[in-house]
């Protein structure tokens, strides 16, 4: 890969990462809890929340995509779906309600001093490379039961212009917000310093994304990288067994990206290659963003002073996470606010399988373990 | 003279997985519904989660109990009753 590559997309990403790690803190924008506290306690506003993002997020792809800025559409990743895609996001949903937040949502509360969430990610390092023991049966399933080859959003499917439904889904959400909830019904009465609206924390998050698809070439993604971090970790002990391993030899990301015109590619091998060089800097931005915003409102501190059933449940929900989001694969950063304002089938295929594993894992986190 | 003395009745939930500080909370004010209706009682939850700063009050509210939140160092104190 060439300097100018490497620093431009590694320097983007750190950026945006940081930037995403600080709003994500403010606000504490945690996606597991969104759909754990409608289970859990009937709370739908974080919920709400989402729905914001996801159709801001619509409207800034697909005009961003009418004007020639996204020279890649779909962005690279995105698969078929598949039955697999249903099953991995179910599992997905369980772990990261065990596991208090999700692969995000894991990073930001670290950032922030979590012991657990530490925890959680050590689970999930795990969990991604142990998945690579089965990927070649995992494999076999997923392209058996895919629905249609070749196709990656509901648009191409039926032959209509994805402008018509994002404009649909706009104005049904705006007739939705028209009807149900008024304007104050978006705002949260504020009691600590440093709070950020969570519909302003939507927002900012909406464009981030944006940014990432436009310069970086798809947008927020961190899941391969957690697969990568495992593998490099588990080849400084059984490194003959990794290089053997067709999941750590694949190299699915394949592409060119935007402003260049040499192919950069990776997967989730141990070798620094384009999956590292685009994730692992967003990785280290949104622990950092969110250490940051901690550490100036004086939050900043290492604690663990939790029973040991909730420690149990967070190393394995990671683990489970970290054997889901290769399993779907992606999770939901990637497919609720990068594949569902697009209408990728793969997300709308994940949310299927996301809602009702939220809602086991809700069940489970209950009954057994903050009882 | 009539002096009326207050229970303080302390949870520590500080480090603890999501939602936990909710859930507990909610517990316990069930468990000391009556001493926090009659004001024999209060309830203060001491926690490191930005979120339940909100949803704490927000839900508490509702059940017709006084809330205030108070930062103390790298934690709030949120007082019901």
């Amino acid at each position: 890969m060439s300097g100018s590559v490497t620093f431009f997309i590694a320097s983007v990403s750190l950026l945006l990462g940081s930037a995403a790690g600080f709003v994500m803190h403010r606000y504490d924008f945690c996606i597991a809890g969104m759909f754990r506290n409608v289970f859990m306690f009937r709370q739908w506003f974080m919920l709400r929340i989402l729905l914001l993002l996801i159709v801001v997020s619509m409207g800034l792809f697909e005009g961003a995509r009418l004007v020639g800025l996204l020279s890649l559409y779909p962005y690279p990743l995105l698969g078929s779906a598949s039955l697999a895609t249903i099953v991995g996001a179910f599992l997905f949903g369980i772990g990261m309600v065990l596991s208090g937040g999700c692969v995000v949502g894991t990073l930001y509360k670290m950032g922030a001093g979590s012991v657990l969430s530490l925890l959680a990610f050590a689970g999930l390092l795990f969990g991604s490379a142990a998945y690579a023991e089965f990927h070649p049966l995992w494999k076999t399933f997923a392209t058996q039961t895919t629905l249609s080859p070749g196709v990656i959003t509901l648009p191409e499917l039926v032959g209509i212009s994805p402008s018509i439904f994002v404009s649909v889904a706009i104005v049904l959400f705006l007739i939705f917000c028209i009807r149900f909830h008024p304007l104050s019904a978006w705002t949260r009465t504020v009691v600590v310093d440093g709070y950020l609206q969570p519909w302003k924390a939507a927002i900012v998050l909406a464009f981030i994304g944006l940014l990432s698809y436009v310069l970086v070439g798809m947008p927020l993604g961190i899941t391969t990288a957690y697969a990568k971090l495992g593998a490099g970790l588990e080849s400084l002990f059984f490194s003959q067994h990794v290089a053997e391993l067709s999941y750590f030899q694949a190299l699915p990301l394949d592409y060119v990206p935007p402003f260049f015109e040499i192919a950069i590619r990776g997967g989730a091998g141990p070798q620094w290659d384009a999956v590292a060089l685009v994730q692992y800097p967003l990785i280290a931005g949104i622990v950092l963003g969110s250490t940051l915003s901690a550490r100036m409102l004086d939050e900043f501190k290492l604690r663990l002073n939790a029973p040991r059933r909730q420690v149990v449940s967070v190393v394995l929900g990671g683990v489970v996470m970290g054997l889901a989001c290769r399993m779907a694969p992606g999770c939901n950063v990637w497919h609720l606010l990068g594949g569902l304002p697009i209408l990728s089938l793969q997300a709308i295929f994940y949310l299927f399988g996301l809602v009702p594993g939220a809602w086991a894992g809700s069940f489970i986190l209950q009954r057994f373990v903050l009882k | 003279m009539n002096t009326k003395s207050v229970e303080l009745i302390e949870f520590d939930i500080r480090g603890q997985i999501c939602p936990s500080t909710l859930l507990t909370t909610l517990r316990e004010i069930n468990r000391h519904k009556k001493a926090l209706k009659s004001g024999g009682a209060q309830l203060a939850v001491v926690t490191d989660n930005r979120d339940s700063t909100t949803t704490i009050p927000d839900s508490v509210r509702h059940m017709g109990y006084e809330v205030t939140v108070a930062k103390e160092h790298d934690y709030y104190r949120i007082l019901i009753g």
